[in-house]
């Protein structure tokens, strides 16, 4: 006798909510990026927000809920032979599918470092531009416009993936990723770890907003804005030349 | 047959010079001039950028940088793109991509267009509100963006 799958949460809200801001985010930044120009300004924008969602994953993914967690999806070789055999039986991401994850997080994360230091040689100079000097600004312009390309590819085959796994192996990715549900056989479910207490969640919550909220802070150049008490505006102290 | 020596060598020394002389400036220059015209247009919408972003709006900053801009695009900048100049050395390497100079190239459109629009932000600069100014300023920076994607390499 074979049960009837139940239904379970694999996907938390936060995890869900990260993926498909990220989707809007990354083509708000295509759009906003090609366009460029008078557009800069919100290319910047959705660049920052990006930042803030890889710093609220990164976190997530050390002190959220079990399948968000790094150390659940990135296994040893052992696992993932036995992945590649067909033998898996966990729920999440599976161990192939993790080393995807990360590699289309490092992807983002290169885009976002390339980005912020450039500049566009019209009138925007990113917030971590003042850090290099203005050779290095524009060779990054240059790995900012050809990392893209290596994203655009990534981005392609994670479809290409899912939309395999839907219509060959039959599984449908895609609406657990929407609704955190998946209908899951008894070995599977007794797989699915336990969630996560509502004071610990809340706990992990408010640490990875945090972590968001710093990480984009800096990335916006928080760091590098001297306080104004203590370094006085150049302009006020010394008088406009005459010419 | 010194004297004859001295005399061929006066004419050869003049011809050249001639020569030099309706071949007017050389290629070097030219991509200096025309790459330190660009960074005065950026130094130009740096001054802008910093008023229309800012919480104030200092008009005599940007009318000065306005009417700058205004009057290097209406100055005949085509000139610096002269046959000669495809390729080569100014400042640094050249960044511009053989495509304008092609017969095809739809660079003299580009600049048109540049040229009104700042034509234009000079205009509003005079007498508009910082949004404006604002406004046009973003019009202006899409003329650069529309000819830096065509003409501009990108390293
Ligand atoms: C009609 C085409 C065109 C327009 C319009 C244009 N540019 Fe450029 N720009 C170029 C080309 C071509 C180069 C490369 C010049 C070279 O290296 O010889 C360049 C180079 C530059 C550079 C680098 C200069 C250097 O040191 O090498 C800056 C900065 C720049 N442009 C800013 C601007 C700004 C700001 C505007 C608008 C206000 C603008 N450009 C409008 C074609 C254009
Ligand atoms: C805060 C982060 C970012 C900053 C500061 C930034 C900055 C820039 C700058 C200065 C340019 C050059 C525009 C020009 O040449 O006129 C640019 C282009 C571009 N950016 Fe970003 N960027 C960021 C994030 C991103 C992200 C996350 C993406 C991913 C979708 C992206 C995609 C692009 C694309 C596609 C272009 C056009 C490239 C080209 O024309 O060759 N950027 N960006
Ligand atoms: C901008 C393009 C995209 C990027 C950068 C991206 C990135 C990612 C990342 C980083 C994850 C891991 C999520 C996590 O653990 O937090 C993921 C998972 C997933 N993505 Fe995307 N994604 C993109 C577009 C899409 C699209 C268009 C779809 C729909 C077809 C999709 C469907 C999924 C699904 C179903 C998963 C879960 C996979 C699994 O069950 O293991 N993604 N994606």
């Amino acid at each position: 006798m074979s049960a009837t799958p139940a239904s379970q949460r694999i996907w938390d809200l936060p995890t869900r909510l990260f993926h498909w801001l990220l989707v809007v985010a990354l083509l708000a930044s295509f759009v906003s990026g090609e366009v460029g120009g008078a557009w800069i300004d919100w290319h910047l924008r959705s660049g920052l927000l990006v930042v803030a969602l890889i710093g609220f994953r990164l976190a997530w993914g050390i002190v959220g809920s079990a399948t968000a967690r790094f150390a659940q999806f990135l296994r040893g070789p052992a696992a993932i032979r036995a992945h590649w055999r067909g033998q898996w039986r966990g729920v999440g991401h599976s161990p192939i599918g993790g080393i995807a994850v990360v590699v289309l997080m490092l992807a983002v994360i290169a885009q976002l470092l390339t980005g912020l230091y450039t500049n566009d040689d019209i009138s925007f100079d990113a917030p971590l531009s003042v850090l290099v000097d203005k050779n290095t600004s524009d060779a990054l312009r240059l790995w900012h416009g050809r990392l893209f390309y290596l994203l655009a590819v990534l981005t392609a085959l994670h479809v290409v993936a899912i939309v395999y796994y839907l219509r060959v192996k039959r599984d449908d990715l895609i609406t657990p990723m929407l609704t955190g549900r998946k209908r899951l056989d008894p070995e599977r479910s007794a797989a699915l770890p336990q969630p996560l207490t509502t004071p610990r969640y809340v706990a992990a919550l408010l640490l990875s907003l945090l972590a968001a909220v710093v990480i984009t802070w800096i990335a916006s150049g928080g760091l590098l804005n001297p306080a104004p008490a203590s370094a006085p505006m150049i302009e006020s102290t010394t008088p406009k030349p005459a010419w | 047959m010194k004297r004859t020596l001295a005399i061929a060598s006066l004419v050869v020394l003049t011809a050249s010079t001639a020569a030099l002389a309706q071949s007017g400036p050389k290629p070097e220059q030219l991509i200096k001039w025309r790459q330190s015209v660009f960074q005065v247009l950026a130094w130009n919408g740096q001054r802008i950028k910093a008023n229309v972003e800012g919480t104030t709006f200092n008009r005599e900053d940007v009318v000065k940088a306005a009417n700058s801009t205004a009057a290097i695009a209406n100055s005949g900048i085509g000139a610096l793109f002269a046959p000669g100049t495809e390729t080569g050395k100014g400042w640094h390497d050249t960044a511009a991509k053989a495509e304008l100079f092609a017969a095809d190239s739809k660079v003299g459109t580009l600049a048109a267009n540049f040229s009104q629009e700042a034509t234009e932000l000079a205009r509003i600069a005079a007498s508009g509100d910082q949004a404006s100014v604002k406004a046009q300023f973003g019009k202006l920076n899409q003329t650069c963006k529309a000819c830096h994607d065509e003409y501009k390499a990108k390293d």
